[in-house]
């Protein structure tokens, strides 16, 4: 036994002649929360599903905590998943519900019960064990789903998009329960979302998916400031892709005018260049760096927003609302704290 | 549950079956059983040793090879080769050798000259489950069917199920179409397609009838357009017709259960007495405004009615339901745009409406191609396809091949008329009621349309009222065929007298057909709903190679008119291997397979409506498929399941054309006895009949509704599912 | 949920007990295919019951259903004696081999009509009854239209009959055979075709039993209806205006047969039935059963409303002949052909 919770080794499912998951090879490490990030089609759903077994894979192999599952249905892999749509059963009542993982398998109906209340009671559920599903708040149901999913204590709990039926502002308590849920139970959760802003909040890992691919792995902060290419640049929040050239460690030009920058390696030449839009700070005229002009600013409150028109293109900055503030059509010069020099140039 | 277990269950199953019990059909009943362990009610064990089977030890074979593995507790892939290769055995050998020895002459090298092999039994039945079994759990171990042992026995036996009962049969009997004398006869096939009795246009020259082909599109599209056009007049009244509408709706959703439970005949019957030269209202149109008695019922008017007035309130319940789906806030956007009434109407009502239009029409197309109670009773020199089958069969001039290609084109037909469907709907869909509430109140009719729709609607429902009072009335009086309208109690007597010799005794001569038609839709109603609530799980929710072939299998039988169906079964099954002719059995088997799409239809809509994320949910939790069916999918469908049941139950008690030729001296049926009694010409007798089927039914019916009602009463709140208008 | 299973329990008991055979009663069983009406089959085999203890299960369908299951069962008879129907099916049957020879003790007591049939079939069917052919008519509509009483077969073709005749159509009734054969006999083929040319003109309805138009008669549906005499009888006596009418040229008739199928499960209780049915007694009951047929049996009592065969020209009707299957297919063909397809 290993620390591998879920090992993936060149797993395929194919629909028809659509490779929804294409050769996937991966390791999530036990006790981690690990975040399959993507947009739309990209495969991240299908791929939580073969953890679950509610797809069989095509090709290659599946292993849970060192236990190959590859043929196993979704019954057989003592995994547990929380639904998009929580999936409560509209006809048993609450504690029906959750102890409905114990019952069938095979635990008597005193015990089941006297678990799933104390599982309630952890979630803060208790008294509502005899609500029927449809009777409870949007936040409730999805606390009565984690419990269900909890009660069976699985080694690998699985969320597919958990917080897409909140509001706004539930989501951020509930995402931070479920964060600290894992942290206190030591879970290896697989988390599914393609919100990147949830999935840099609440992960130990994330790994964005395009193509029924992986596109990269590694931790929010490893994925937000070296991200791989343009793709996962402009998913993992705002950047700035401009076409220029490395010239040295630590120097690099854009639209012909050479900048002194903070850059991890890159050999020297021609090279796809992100930019965080925080990292760009316009300075008044004049000052070192690359000159624009601004074509609109907008106040937000605690920041501000504008888009510098440069030689090397259109700038979409944020500056904190407390530094110096620009008007529309004024020049400026953009300094540039760090840039991302991008290795895929496809992308 | 898994392979193993499924495989271990197989394998002990199939054993009983070796050593147990008989292996051939018991022929004089269940006191042959004394014979056991040898005679007629030896088990295949025995009959191997005395060397009278010789070449079934295969079977055995096959069982020994699968055993150790099974034993030793591991589950491979091959034993789906075993499965497969023990069903083969047995039906293999059970065709090759049948009651006369040898069948299959190019086997005589190998096999001799065996002795006669009279058909499977028990012993048999429990080697091909296991059979079955044991090929379905290889199946599980390859990874097929979700590696769920449970579904994949449940694919394999519903699909051994569909082909034996519903395919075989049905091939058997079409290939007659390419025999003529017992000889292949390609030509005479292609002869038989294109004969003029199918599709001769001299209707259109001369005074000579058309083909029968055109005579049945003719009526089933006639049919289908007004029974539409009618429904869709209710159902405006009813959805949009304001007060006065929920009247006409409450009267006509209380007249939409009539057809269903009305047996064959009874319809006709009454427009006869209403409308036929000496009808009621005949000579009441004759005394007071000397309008000439006719015959005009006879023929393409009085089926057209007889079938409207079955049509009709079904398309209503479609229509009233798509109606009632329809977003008001799309009409109210279309309004708020400046349209008018009738705009809105033309421009956003009706193409939504579109669908259950298109379904409506289709529905009673259908039922009108497939109708055979109403031609042969008012059909006078109209001839349709079903009858035309009929008579080809059991007329006086016997043709089996005529009617097997005349049954293929009405299957064309049939088919054509779905893949039209399909067509015009294309893959459009028509979402307008979300799980989101919708507030906006329904538009109102144009008033003219309104008009015309209560035109159309009120003289129809009195129509309606008057021909059911003639069935109720009927029965009870002397003959009101002639007039003779004195109460009495005799024809009822006649059928259903009871008197008292050492007990009860049941003297009327329709007794035992009321009692075997209890019985036999007793028992079928719950494996028909039961097979048709699995099949329609499997379809909708299993993923599986063959998904659409087991769907088109269960559809088949739908298009497939009865009498077609009951001369196939008869001639499917009345020799070995499976031998079922005489028994209540084959009864049963046709009643299940004849309503089965029902059951798969409603199942399939209702778990359209039940979110495919509650099944996963209890995988992931630990539950198997069984496990899930069981304590998640079927309290869920709950309504489906008693619909299925009573609708199956109802239909089982009324339908005669595939009957009529299964039933047997001790398994008569009480439709069947009503067609003989309306070919006696004892109308009375008939209708006194149907109206005690009628009083049953409606019992039976009305009982299941209030319990369905129940049934949803703590769900109604439950989830709040999208409904999809013309799905 | 104990109730559902309890359900399920139950059922599948009721279901066994449902799909086992009977036991076998100590003088053993027989099937009996019975093709004409009910009234008549049912009191015909309780009587056999009382008198043998023999258990009869009984099956009534018209004779061209009882034909085509006796032919699609030909390889695995169910059934033991097919018991009246119209001969032509009977005679049918023998000659498809589908029935066995047997030859009654009873032989001697039975009309020689009967006897002749049973010899031209081999003695593989043998007549239980007979009936003339002919026509009857609704008596109020006939006063209601001022048209004088038909008395022959030619007055059927006349013009005031237009559109008030009613009979069965010869591809699905043997009815309507046998009076094309009768036709045939006793005009001539040529000058039959021609009479029912004229007469389809009158033709408003060929039914497809052969007993509807003696029905239609009766309520007055249509004027005259072609059919057997005692059908017509049958719906005299239930109180119709209808007037009986044997035609003047003279007119054929059928024989209602009884076979013994080949292959019979129970083939002693076959014959003892085959026996018992053309004793006197037995065939005594048709008349209590409203049926007006003449018996085979001279010694039975002939009920007084039969149409009597001494008052009825009867012709030399062959049989052989015009039951072949040859013969049918030609004269039917030929009919659809020249009479069905003109105009009306």
């Amino acid at each position: 036994m290993s620390d591998v919770a879920i090992n993936f080794e060149g797993v395929t499912k194919a629909f028809g002649n659509v490779r929804a998951v294409d050769e996937v090879s991966f390791q999530l490490p036990r006790g981690a929360l690990v975040t399959l990030l993507g947009p739309s089609g990209c495969g991240k759903t299908t791929t939580l599903r073969l953890v679950a077994g509610l797809e069989l894979p095509t090709g290659g192999r599946i292993e849970i905590e060192g236990r190959d599952v590859t043929g196993l249905s979704a019954a057989e892999r003592r995994i547990a998943m929380v639904f998009q749509s929580y999936a409560l059963f509209p006809h048993m009542n609450v504690l029906e519900n959750v102890s409905y993982g114990l019952l069938v398998n095979g635990a008597r109906k005193p015990s089941a019960e006297a678990e799933a209340n104390a599982m309630l009671k952890t979630l803060g559920l208790e008294g509502l064990g005899q609500r029927l599903p449809s009777e409870l708040s949007g936040g409730q149901q999805q606390r009565v789903a984690v419990a269900r999913a909890l009660v069976l204590r699985p080694k690998v709990l699985l969320f597919d998009e958990p917080l897409s039926n909140l509001d706004a502002r539930l989501r951020r308590r509930v995402r931070e329960d479920i964060r600290d849920l894992q942290r206190k139970l030591g879970l290896s959760v697989v988390y599914v979302t393609h919100d990147q802003q949830e999935a840099l909040a609440v992960s130990d890992l994330v790994c964005v998916m395009r193509a029924g691919k992986i596109a990269q792995m590694g931790t929010p902060v490893e994925l937000y400031d070296d991200p791989a290419d343009a793709f996962i640049a402009d998913f993992m929040g705002e950047a700035n892709v401009l076409q220029g050239e490395v010239l040295a460690p630590g120097r690099i030009a854009l639209g012909g005018i050479p900048l002194d920058v903070t850059m991890r390696p890159h050999p020297s030449g021609p090279a796809q260049i992100a930019v965080r839009p925080e990292s760009i700070l316009p300075q008044p005229e004049g000052a070192p760096g690359l000159p624009g002009r601004i074509q609109r600013a907008a106040f937000l409150g605690q920041t501000r927003e504008y888009e510098v028109e440069t030689a090397a293109g259109m700038l979409f900055v944020v500056t904190p609302a407390a530094s110096l503030a620009f008007a529309m059509g004024e020049a400026v010069s953009c300094r540039l704290d760090r840039v991302i020099p991008l290795r895929d140039v496809k992308g | 549950m898994g392979a193993l277990t499924l495989a271990r269950a197989a394998l002990l199953c199939a054993t009983l079956g070796l050593f147990l019990a008989p292996w051939h059909g018991l022929q004089d009943g269940i006191s042959e059983v004394t014979a056991w362990p040898g005679g007629s009610a030896a088990p295949l064990v025995a009959l191997l040793l005395d060397g009278s089977r010789w070449w079934l030890w295969p079977v055995a074979l096959l069982l020994a090879l699968a055993a150790p593995a099974l034993l030793r507790g591991r589950a491979g892939a091959g034993l789906a080769w075993i499965g497969a290769g023990l069903v083969l055995a047995v039906f293999g050998a059970g065709y090759a050798i049948g009651l006369n020895g040898l069948q299959w002459g190019w086997l005589a090298p190998l096999l001799g000259a065996p002795p006669a092999q009279p058909s499977l039994g028990w012993g048999a039945f429990l080697v091909l489950a296991g059979g079955i079994g044991l090929f379905a759990a290889g199946q599980a171990a390859r990874g097929r069917f979700g590696a769920d042992a449970f579904v994949a026995f449940l694919v394999c036996s519903c699909g051994f199920l569909l082909l034996l009962f519903v395919f075989l049969p049905l091939v058997n009997m079409l290939s007659a179409a390419l025999y003529e004398d017992g000889r292949l006869a390609p030509a005479a096939f292609g002869a038989r397609l294109v004969a003029p009795e199918a599709w001769s246009l001299a209707c259109l020259s001369t005074h000579a009838g058309c083909g029968v082909v055109w005579n049945t599109l003719l009526l089933a599209t006639l049919t289908a357009v007004i029974s539409t056009l009618l429904g869709l007049a209710f159902a405006l009244l009813a959805v949009r017709g304001g007060a006065r509408g929920k009247v006409s709706a409450g009267a006509f959703r209380a007249m939409t259960i009539l057809p269903l439970i009305t047996p064959p005949f009874v319809v006709s019957l009454a427009l006869i007495v209403l409308f036929g030269r000496t009808g009621i209202v005949t000579g009441f149109m004759w005394d007071w405004f000397d309008i000439p008695r006719s015959r005009w019922i006879y023929g393409l008017p009085g089926v057209l009615l007889a079938q409207v007035l079955a049509q009709a309130p079904i398309a209503f319940l479609l229509l009233d339901g798509a109606l009632r789906a329809i977003s008001p806030s799309l009409e109210e956007a279309a309004s708020t745009m400046g349209a008018r009434r009738m705009r809105v109407f033309c421009s956003v009502t009706w193409p939504l409406l579109k669908p259950a239009l298109a379904a409506s029409f289709l529905l009673a197309f259908v039922e009108s191609l497939a109708d055979f109670g109403n031609p042969l009773v008012l059909g006078g020199d109209f001839d349709v396809l079903s009858t035309r089958i009929f008579f080809a069969i059991a007329g006086a001039r016997h043709d089996p091949g005529r009617a097997a290609a005349l049954a293929l084109l009405l299957l064309a037909i049939t088919f054509g008329a779905f893949a039209l469907q399909a067509l015009w709907l294309g893959k459009r869909r028509y979402t307008t009621v979300t799980g989101k509430g919708d507030s906006g109140i329904p538009a109102a009719l144009p008033a003219g349309l309104k008009l015309t729709c209560a035109a159309v609607a009120w003289p129809w429902m009195i129509f309606t009222a008057a021909v059911y009072g003639i069935i109720l009335v009927g029965g009870f009086v002397h003959d009101i065929g002639r007039g003779d309208l004195s109460f009495t109690w005799r024809h009822l007597g006649t059928g259903f007298e009871v008197g008292w010799f050492d007990g009860p005794a049941f003297i009327g001569s329709a007794w035992d057909s009321l009692f075997t038609t209890i019985q036999v839709a007793a028992i079928s109603a719950p494996l028909t709903a039961g097979l048709g609530i699995l099949l329609a799980w499997l379809i909708a929710r299993q993923n599986f190679p063959g998904r659409r072939g087991l769907e088109f299998m269960t559809m088949l039988s739908f298009a497939i008119p009865g009498t077609v169906v009951g001369v196939s079964y008869i001639m499917a099954f009345n020799v070995p291997p499976v031998e079922l002719t005489g028994t209540a059995l084959i009864l049963v088997i046709c009643f299940v397979f004849r309503n089965l799409p029902v059951g798969v239809r409603g199942g399939i809509a209702a778990l359209a409506q039940i979110d495919k994320s509650l099944d996963e949910a209890s995988a992931t939790m630990g539950g198997g498929a069984f496990q899930t069916l069981r304590r998640v999918v079927l309290p869920l469908l709950r309504p489906a399941i008693v619909t299925a049941l009573a609708y199956s139950f109802v239909t089982a008690m009324t339908a005669v054309s595939a009957v009529i030729f299964l039933v047997s001296a001790r398994h008569n049926l009480a439709t069947v006895y009503i067609v003989g009694r309306v070919e006696a010409g004892e109308m009375a007798l008939a209708i006194a009949y149907s109206t005690v089927l009628i009083v049953i039914m409606l019992v039976t019916v009305l009982g299941i509704e209030k319990l369905v009602g129940r049934a949803r009463l703590g769900r109604a709140s439950a989830a709040a599912p999208p409904i999809r208008a013309g799905a | 949920m104990p109730t559902p299973r309890r359900l399920l329990a139950t059922g599948f008991a009721v279901t066994l007990t449902a799909l086992l055979p009977a036991a076998a009663s100590a003088q053993g069983n027989l099937t009996v295919y019975c093709s004409v009406q009910e009234e008549w089959c049912r009191p015909m085999m309780q009587a056999f019951e009382r008198a043998t203890g023999v258990r009869v299960a009984m099956t009534r369908k018209s004779s061209g259903e009882t034909m085509t299951q006796i032919r699609a069962e030909a390889a695995n008879p169910r059934g033991d004696v097919w018991w009246g129907g119209t001969g032509d099916p009977h005679m049918q049957a023998a000659e498809e081999n589908l029935t066995v020879e047997y030859r009654s003790p009873r032989m001697s007591e039975l009309h020689p009509w009967a006897t002749r049939q049973a010899e031209q079939a081999r003695f593989r069917t043998i007549g239980i009854y007979a009936g003339a052919l002919g026509y009857s008519y609704n008596t109020t509509e006939l006063t209601r239209r001022r048209i004088a009483a038909p008395t022959c077969w030619a007055d059927l073709a006349k013009p005031e009959f237009r559109g008030e005749i009613q009979v069965a159509d010869p591809n699905t009734s043997g009815t309507a055979y046998t009076m094309l054969a009768t036709l045939l006999q006793v005009m001539g083929e040529e000058p039959a075709f021609d009479f029912l040319k004229a007469m389809h003109r009158n033709v408003n309805q060929y039914t497809r039993s052969g007993a509807a138009p003696a029905r239609a008669a009766a309520t007055g549906e249509t004027l005259v209806g072609i059919t057997f005499l005692h059908d017509a009888v049958t719906q005299k006596i239930a109180g119709a205006p209808v007037e009986i009418v044997a035609p003047c040229e003279g007119t054929g008739y059928e024989i209602g047969s009884m076979s013994i199928i080949r292959g019979a499960r129970n083939m002693e209780n076959a014959q003892r039935f085959y026996d018992w049915a053309l004793s006197a007694e037995a065939q005594a009951i048709a008349g209590q059963a409203n049926s007006f047929q003449l018996p085979s049996n001279r010694n039975a009592p002939i009920p007084p409303q039969a149409p009597r065969f001494e008052n009825i020209r009867l012709i030399d009707y062959d049989f052989a002949r015009w039951g072949s299957a040859a013969e049918r297919t030609r004269v039917i063909t030929r009919w659809e052909r020249e009479v069905r397809a003109g105009a009306r």
